[in-house]
């Protein structure tokens, strides 16, 4: 279900509560939640019977055809939902096309990038059922199908579109057509966003469709030169080609360089691939982190041995009780609170003129995720418990692997700790996570000779790393942080007492 | 195998598949059981109707507006017997036209009665009997003119449309069960030579699957040549006595209507025709009205046969199953056409001829889909005043926001022609406003389309 359209200025409302929750069963007609635009208030009704599936929050602002909730029709006939919120029952033969568009995913994000489709044009979707992957500069969401019917793919993979762009459309299949659902406002042909796109961006005409079908090519992946955005016959002929420099594969089939030295030097071939969103935004981050900060690093190194006794004592107990394992994340961000504490410029950041100094500790973990490093964050780590911590570590790398993880789960942070030790790194020198001030480096632990109480002993050594941006963090602070860190974690008693 | 294709059915469908296999380089038979091919459409069908249509639309002429147009003749004669020797000229000149063109593609023609003898074998009763096996079958049977259980068509006074075609001498009063395209057209064609036409019709209007509009204007018209209309009308019986039939019919409210005739035309439509051709022996599906079950494809639940125009489901229209010939023709070297079937054109070619793509405006009421109508008359135009062809109008539907046409509706002189740019327009899913844009030769017919368009985009026709 959609935004209606409610008014002819009014192009976004504002969802001021919800009168049933998510997962609750609703009634056809029934009032399900209140939506707020800037000139009036007004009840939005389930437009079938079935179970409803929130798909923004109360509060939440919404495009007109923005994506409000789903439902899932429980009886038998499965219902689609058809954006004319008008609409009545189909006579036979007749067939709806439901357009669906990019729901708003976040408070800032503009445009999200269409990164794969689980199914392809002409297959049958089930209302619910993933169709794509929808990817934004934050977060991968899943796109589900808003109708049971034959899927149109017009956003191909990689495809980036605005909040309210047309993604594709449904061909709502004549046995599950829609009930009677009559909500009196105007339908959404007439405000989709999408219109403003234009309808016929990515139409084929007939010869245009048959060369691309027998391409396999989606018609969605051709940028039509047409008038309006149709895809000209010669737009089809040359889909291929396009289709090379698009699909890494293929490309490796190479690209010579030089073909008068070719012949007898092997291999030279290269490959060039679109960047992604998430790849893009954390390209550009970096390069301003180091272009508008004075960032540097210090070191120090961190006797790992009371920390493995300690775990290799308690690893089993720890396991039985709380089901999860006792890992150094745990130590690390108990360590980090007690020194950020400790040595509040740490965990600050600047805000324009003024320095603001948080009194939690947010503690963003970098994850390598397949699309790239994401950072979600610890809430109020000062407070967890070890078991609390490694809890929080887990649920949130899972979901970091999965592309699964929320826009609020990755906002925020006060300080970042990332572990290069896993990769093997030896010593490196972080980049700050950006507005943060700092960002702690963990590295590999290795077996040294150091010398103790005059004697050379091996021990378990880990070198860690603080960058800081030293605009806001003068040298005796970050020293001191790391200096404190390094003590916290070769006593780990010192944790328990706060000392 | 003797070949790689073989094509039961020498209609539009079948002869246009079997020209496109051969285009593809397959070995290529088609079979026909009539001795000239064709099938439906050039034989009793289109050609031969537009035939009689065309020489009745001229007398009617010579009767009626040579005078103002300055002609001044004697009493013209319907000399009936060189009519039906005319039109059965234009069949044979069309049939072998077919002839050739499979001669030209090297496709050699059997004649004789289809029917499998096993999935890839096929039987021909003609002067001998032979068998022919292939790999690929196109099953294009076509269809032929349904009737009603308690109707007796003798085919002498109770006639279909093969019959009305064929007739010695013009109706003094026709009547015609059944207000579809084929009533209609062979109507014209005997109300312009001079009898009296009543059509009974079950529905509570004539041509029911086009626009409401075309409907009322058509029945407008044909009432001015001499069609009385019973719609809403059961018709209950049909009885012969001599030269007199007399078909009773009863409306809601039971009342009973009487129409005596001397012929009878039974047009009620046409059913899927696949009797003999041994389908059950090789286990192809029909459907629950008796047609060739296919997929989307096309393809029956045989993979390797395939079944095009009227013995499947969709509309009955030569220019369908000639798509269709077409399309299973090239997927079978894997190529992959498509085929938008809500832009298969309808057209009725009474004078006015109507015609129509897309989506009625009923259609789209029951959608909800929130649109806007623009229509212009043939009256405002000044090339159907030139012509004295006035009546008839255009009618587009447009998306209410996008202004993307939905359905064009044209009845008036040359509407059967001018559709052709309808289809054009919403292959590329042209918007009003683009049509309106674009520039029509004046002075033309077209330009009711162009005025019609801005109509409906901004309600800013220019000539009214």
């Amino acid at each position: 279900m959609k935004v209606p359209s409610v008014g002819e200025s009014i192009s976004e409302v504002t969802v001021s509560q919800w009168m049933k929750n998510d997962g609750d069963h609703v009634e056809i007609d029934e009032v399900i939640c209140e939506l707020e635009s800037d000139k009036a208030t007004f009840e939005v009704s389930a437009e079938i019977e079935g179970i409803l599936k929130l798909k923004v929050g109360a509060g939440d602002t919404v495009e007109i055809g923005g994506l409000l909730c789903v439902i899932e029709a429980s009886s038998e006939i499965k219902e689609a939902i058809v954006p004319d919120v008008k609409s009545e029952k189909l006579t036979g033969g007749a067939v709806k096309t439901i357009q669906m568009l990019v729901p708003t995913v976040g408070e800032s994000i503009n445009e999200v990038t269409i990164s794969n489709w689980a199914k392809a044009s002409g297959d049958l979707v089930v209302l619910d059922e993933v169709i794509a992957e929808i990817e934004s500069d934050k977060a991968t969401f899943e796109l589900t199908a808003e109708a049971t019917g034959k899927l149109e793919i017009l956003a191909a993979d990689g495809t980036t579109l605005e909040i309210g762009g047309l993604i594709c459309q449904i061909a709502v299949t004549d046995e599950v057509q829609p009930s009677t659902a009559v909500i009196p406002s105007e339908s959404d042909h007439a405000t989709t966003p999408a219109v403003s796109k234009g309808y016929a961006v990515g139409h084929a005409p007939p010869a245009a469709t048959k060369i691309l079908a027998e391409k396999g090519i989606s018609a969605a992946a051709v940028q039509g030169t047409g008038v309006g955005g149709r895809i000209t016959k010669e737009d089809a002929m040359n889909a291929q080609l396009q289709k090379v420099e698009s699909s890494p594969k293929e490309q490796e089939k190479s690209i010579i360089n030089d073909p008068v030295q070719s012949a007898d030097q092997g291999e030279r071939s290269e490959q060039r691939q679109k960047m992604s969103p998430l790849r893009k935004t954390v390209a550009k981050r970096l390069v301003s982190v180091k272009n508008e900060t004075a960032m540097l690093t210090t070191f120090n190194e961190v006797n790992m041995q009371p920390i493995m006794e300690l775990r290799k004592k308690y690893k089993e107990s720890f396991k039985a009780k709380y089901e999860v394992g006792l890992g150094f994340m745990s130590f690390f961000t108990k360590a980090c609170c007690v020194a950020l504490q400790d040595w509040p410029a740490v965990n600050a950041k600047i805000d324009g003129d003024e320095i603001i100094y948080s009194n939690f500790c947010d503690v963003s973990i970098a994850v390598s995720a397949p699309k790239g490093l994401v950072v979600p964050v610890i809430r109020n780590a000062e407070t967890l418990s070890f078991e609390q911590i490694e809890r929080e570590v887990v649920r949130l790398a899972t979901k970091a692997r999965e592309n699964k993880l929320s826009i609020p789960e990755m906002t925020g942070g006060t300080f970042t700790i990332t572990n290069g030790g896993i990769f093997g790194s030896m010593l490196s020198t972080p980049i700050i996570n950006a507005p943060q001030s700092a960002i702690l480096g963990m590295h590999n632990i290795v077996q040294r000779p150091v010398v103790e109480d005059g004697e050379i002993v091996v021990r378990p050594i880990m070198y860690v790393a603080l960058s800081y941006d030293h605009r806001i963090i003068d040298g005796r602070e970050s020293v001191s942080f790391l200096v404190r860190l390094k003590e916290l974690l070769e006593d780990p008693s010192r944790l328990l007492l706060g000392v | 195998m003797d070949y790689q294709v073989i094509v039961i059915g020498s209609g539009p469908g079948g002869y246009v598949a079997a020209i496109r296999c051969a285009q593809l380089g397959f070995k290529t038979a088609i079979i026909e059981k009539y001795n000239s091919l064709g099938g439906t459409c050039l034989n009793v069908g289109c050609i031969p109707s537009k035939a009689l249509l065309d020489s009745s639309e001229h007398f009617h002429n010579a009767t009626h507006t040579f005078k103002t147009h300055g002609i001044d003749i004697s009493v013209p004669k319907v000399n009936f017997k060189q009519m039906i020797a005319r039109k059965s000229d234009v069949v044979s000149q069309n049939t072998d036209g077919i002839q050739y063109l499979m001669k030209k593609n090297k496709i050699d023609v059997f004649n004789g009665l289809a029917s499998f003898l096993d999935p890839h074998t096929v039987q021909i009763v003609g002067k001998e009997t032979q068998s022919i096996t292939g790999e690929k079958i196109i099953i294009a049977t076509g269809s032929k003119p349904a009737t009603l259980p308690f109707i007796k068509v003798d085919k002498k006074r109770v006639i279909t449309s093969t019959e009305a075609l064929e007739l010695k001498e013009v109706p003094t009063h026709l009547v015609i069960i059944g207000g579809g395209v084929i009533g209609l057209e062979l109507g014209s064609v005997y109300a312009r030579l001079g009898a009296k036409v009543s059509v009974v019709e079950f529905l509570d209007g004539i041509i029911p699957n086009m626009d409401k509009t075309m409907s009322k204007e058509l029945q407008k018209s044909l009432k001015g040549i001499g069609f009385d209309f019973y719609l809403s009308h059961k018709v209950t019986g049909v009885a012969v006595k001599g030269k007199e039939v007399t078909v009773t019919a009863e409306n809601k409210t039971s009342e009973i209507l009487s129409l005596k005739g001397d012929y009878c035309l039974v047009s009620i439509g046409r059913k899927a025709h696949t009797e003999g051709l041994g389908l059950d022996k090789i286990g192809v599906v029909l459907d629950d009205r008796g047609r060739v079950a296919v997929d989307q494809h096309l393809k029956t639940n045989l993979d390797h046969i395939w079944a095009i125009g009227d013995v499947i489901k969709g509309a009955m229209l030569a220019h369908k199953a000639e798509e269709e010939g077409v399309f299973v023709a090239e997927q079978m070297v894997g190529q992959q056409p498509h085929i938008h079937y809500n832009l298969i054109p309808g057209v009725v070619y009474t004078w006015p001829e109507v015609a129509s793509v897309g989506a009625t405006e009923a259609e789209l009421i029951q959608e909800k889909r929130p649109i806007k109508i623009g229509k212009f008359p043939y009256k405002a135009l000044g090339r159907a005043r030139a012509s004295m062809d006035i009546e008839g109008l255009v009618k587009i539907i447009a998306d209410a926001s996008t202004d993307e046409i939905l359905g064009i509706h044209i009845i008036g002189a040359r509407a059967a022609d001018m559709i052709a740019a309808g289809v054009t327009a919403m292959e590329f899913r042209a918007s009003a406003e683009d049509v309106a844009r674009m520039s029509h030769a004046h002075p033309t017919y077209m330009e009711a389309v162009k005025e019609a368009c801005l109509s409906a985009t901004e309600n800013r026709p220019i000539h009214m």
